[in-house]
Formats: structure tokens, sequence, C-alpha cells
């Protein structure tokens, strides 16, 4: 079975879990340990610091080692802090990032089409997946309303949403996968006994993704629920690398 | 897969060991508000338990947490129908004081219930309060478990308060329900300052690299599985320990050695 983790980070962070991957060498030793192959990584600067620093910090850190694909943060272009939106896809283009991260909450803006409409219209145009973290954004109630509100004004994008939290959130977001097909969720926090199953039942496994939202989250959580849902087969390698793969796969950058 | 562990592989491979059959220390039972559960039922809980290798669940239903006179009856008719399977807690709601004596008398008839379970974020009331004490002299006295939801900072039940109960009642084992989550310095520091007091590890065992540090200083023997089934998936706990980078002794120790002592088993 191949694992491709879609939720995981490195670098030093403001507040961190009791153990961390500093750099790309023990996040790969830590990947090692428990049979990942490959991950859609972020560092920890891109939130904590800032874009300006985090996605330049990601790129370097991530060349040469093609098992981690590099995803940069964005902001609205407004400030002009990373470049007119056309300037950051070009950049994107030059260091292959296939997928973006936002973080409203921790960066304080709007994800409304007021402040980010170019980019998103980039950002579909490009397939390029964009990850949120639900429990950035506020979590609960006001982050699923947040994540209603920026499909229902771009309902084109694609959206993962992460870490959904262990108050098992399907009255939340069955809704909006009901709506919005292109609407995805990874399984980092998907703790909720029989959740997977139930998913994969109702929806099919084409909208789930494998992540273990390292290092908040002990890889090995995400990694034997997954291995061992009560699903098929087909099922347990689309959502563990095969959907990822997809998505990156149709971005044109 | 370089993780050295023969657990870990046998997990992977099976989702359960022969030589690790698992106890979960904190369970409950039923639907609850806040959550959609596909498998509540005792019937679905002892499937997932078969399909993770969990021979045993000490549970209080969801019930219980809420009215307890109805709640530990549903508990009691459970254990009587599964004793192989469901042991329980008590329940013990301050909130309903007046009928607590009665409550206590009642527990003492019943078959299969290891102690008191104790929900003081929730029930708003705090451990160290007038209110709880009928229910832990009457642990104290028959020498019983008691699983207490516990959380850093909380006015209610945080490791501190913990640690004054501990001390005031030496019979009492008292198991601090998600570790005190967040306090992990302070909660790590009252498990090794007490030796009635036990780390349940529900929702706990997710923070990265939390299990190292308390085996570390507290010790395999003061650390108990949980899952708050049917909430979690024994797998997600169990998986976060099998991929923790500690010995397959101390796993064994956490996922069933410890729970067997306490039980009696």
């Amino acid at each position: 079975m191949e694992f491709f983790d879609c939720n995981v980070c490195f670098g030093a962070m403001m507040v961190p879990p009791p153990r961390i991957a500093e750099n790309v060498q023990a996040l790969i030793e830590e990947m090692d340990f428990c049979g990942i192959k490959e991950g859609l990584v972020r560092h920890a600067a891109q939130r904590d610091d800032s874009p300006v620093v985090g996605n330049e910090l990601l790129s370097e850190e991530v060349r040469g080692f093609g098992r981690l694909h590099g995803t940069w943060a964005i902001l609205p272009h407004q400030t002009g802090e990373l470049g007119s939106p056309e300037e950051f896809m070009e950049g994107m283009k030059a260091h292959n990032i296939r997928a973006l991260w936002a973080f409203p909450a921790e960066h304080k803006y709007l994800m409304t089409r007021t402040a980010l409409g170019p980019l998103y219209d980039l950002i579909i145009e490009r397939h390029i997946p964009l990850f949120i973290s639900i429990t950035e954004s506020c979590g609960g109630i006001s982050g699923w309303y947040l994540i209603e509100q920026i499909l229902s004004e771009s309902s084109d994008l694609t959206l993962v949403v992460t870490d959904h939290g262990s108050w098992g959130q399907d009255r939340f977001f069955r809704p909006l996968m009901e709506k919005y097909e292109n609407l995805y969720l990874d399984t980092s926090r998907y703790e909720l006994d029989g959740g997977i199953k139930a998913f994969c039942d109702k929806y099919g496994p084409d909208r789930l993704l494998f992540g273990t939202g390292f290092p908040e989250m002990n890889m090995g959580g995400a990694l034997l629920t997954l291995a061992q849902a009560d699903i098929t087969t087909r099922e347990r390698e689309a959502i563990a690398a095969g959907n990822l793969k997809r998505l990156l796969g149709r971005v044109r950058l | 897969m370089k993780n050295p562990s023969e657990l870990a592989k046998e997990f992977m491979a099976k989702g359960r060991a022969d030589s690790c059959s698992v106890i979960d220390m904190h369970g409950h039972l039923g639907p609850y508000q806040g959550i959609y559960f596909p498998n509540a039922s005792p019937e679905d809980m002892m499937r997932t338990m078969d399909r993770a290798g969990v021979k045993m669940i000490v549970s209080s239903s969801h019930a219980s947490l809420i009215d307890p006179k109805r709640g530990n009856r549903l508990m009691a008719e459970v254990i009587k129908r599964y004793p192989d399977r469901f042991r329980g807690y008590w329940c013990i709601n301050p909130n309903y004081y007046k009928r607590m004596d009665e409550d206590i008398r009642e527990f003492s008839e019943k078959e299969g219930f290891v102690g008191f379970k104790f929900l003081s974020d929730y029930h708003k009331y705090p451990i160290t309060g007038p209110k709880y004490e009928p229910a832990l002299k009457h642990a104290d006295e028959n020498k019983l478990l008691i699983l207490m939801h516990t959380w850093g900072g909380s006015p209610y039940d945080s490791p501190s308060m913990v640690s004054t109960l501990a001390e005031k009642y030496p019979n009492v084992t008292f198991l601090m329900g998600h570790s005190g989550y967040g306090d992990w310095e302070k909660s790590i520091q009252v498990a090794i300052a007490h030796i009635n007091v036990y780390l349940e590890l529900c929702s706990a065992y997710r923070v990265n690299g939390l299990l190292e540090w308390m085996v570390q200083d507290a010790g395999s023997r003061k650390i108990l599985f949980g899952t708050d089934l049917p909430w979690f998936d024994p797998h997600y706990g169990i998986g976060c320990i099998l991929f923790s980078k500690i010995r397959d002794e101390d796993r064994h120790n956490i996922l069933h050695r410890n729970a067997e002592k306490l039980l009696r088993l």
C-alpha cells in the first residue's frame, strides 16, 4: 500500500508539539519510520512567520527531494506582498508548486471574491487545489460557514478541508459534500469510529485524501485508521494516494 | 516501514495482534448530542472492538452523563448482557446531589461496575467541591477506580485539582481522562507524585511526541489506553501508540497489562 500524505509540515513552529521535524531530513526519517512514501509538504514558517518568508524557505528546502511536493501559502494580492496573481503563478511554475494553503485567521484576510477573486480565477483555470485547515479558520460552526461561503462564490474551486476535528463533523460537511462536487476532506482527524466507511458508502472514496496532520498529530493515528478501515482495497488505495495524485496530475501551471 | 515494532507490523497487517488483546479504559455507549456516530450500539461497538483486537471496554453510557438514574441503569443492562466485553463506570452528576446517596446505594448493588465517572468540565462543578464527597468517600472505603475527564486550565478538573484529591483519598485509583489535556507537564508530574494516579490517553495519544515524554518521565506502567468509543476508532489511538518511539514492552503495558492489573483480570 502506497501512502501519500497531503497534510504534513516541517520546520520550527511558534508553539510546537513535543516532537517536530525541524528540517526535511528529519521529516523523511519520520515518513520512513511510518512507511509513508510521499508528502505534500509545507514549512511551518509559511503560517507562523509569513508566506513571504515561508514560501521561499519551503522551495529551497524541498528542492532535490523527489518524495516531497511543495505547497505555497496565499495572501490577498492587494497588499502586494506576494506580487500580482499572475506573478505569483509564475513563481509557482518556476518552483513546480502544485497546491496552495490558506491561513485566513492567522494571516488576517477575508476569503471572499472581493479579496481573492483574481487569484481564485487563476487557481480554478489551472486546477490548483487549495487547502484550508478548518481548525485554523476558527473551527466548528464558524469554520464550516466559511467553507460554504468560499464555495458558494467559487464552486469550481478545488477546496481541500483538513483537520476537521474529533467532534465528528459529518453533520457540518455532508450537506456541503452533496452540494459542492469540488470539496475534498483529508483524513488526518477523521477519528470517528466507522467514519471513513460511512463516508465511502454514501459518497464513494474519491473525495477523501490521506493526511496525517504531522507534526501536531502523530502520523500513526491516521495511518492505521486508513490501513484498517472497513472499506475495499480500491477505496483504500484511492484515499491513500490515488486521489491526491489525480488532483496534482491535472494541475496546469 | 522502518518502525522495528513487531506489534506495529502485526496491527498494520491484520488490524490486531494475537499477543496484545487491548483493554479500553475510557468508553461510552449510545448516541450523544453534538456528534453523529455510525456505531453507537453495544453490538456495533463490539464489532469495532473485534476488528481492533479490543477484548474489553470500561464505559459510562452517554445517557448517564446527563441523567445518571436512567443512564447508569442502561449501562448496567449492557454489562449484564455482555459481561465478557463491558465493564462500567457509574456516572456521578453533582447537579443531582440530593439523590446521590440513593445513587451510590444502587451502584453497590450492581454487578460489573469498577468505580465512578466524573465529568466535571461538562457538569460545571469542581472535582474538589463538597457535592462529590459522598462518592469520593465511598470510593476510598471500597478501593474503587474513578475515571475523571481532566483538562489543562479547567476550573473544574485540572491536573492540580486531581493532585489534591489523590492526596486526600489514597485508596482511590484516579484515572486522569485525556491526561489533563494540554497541561502535559503538570499531568505527568501528578502521575509521578501519586502512586494512585494514572494517565489515560484518550485524545492525548494524538499529540506528537507526548507519549515518548510520558513513558520517559512517568513510565509506561502509569499509562492507560482509552478511546471514548463510540467516538474514536481504536485504530487511531493504537496507531499513535504503535508509531511512537517507545518499546513494545511499553506498548503492552499501555494497551493491556496495566488495565488487567487494575481490573484484576
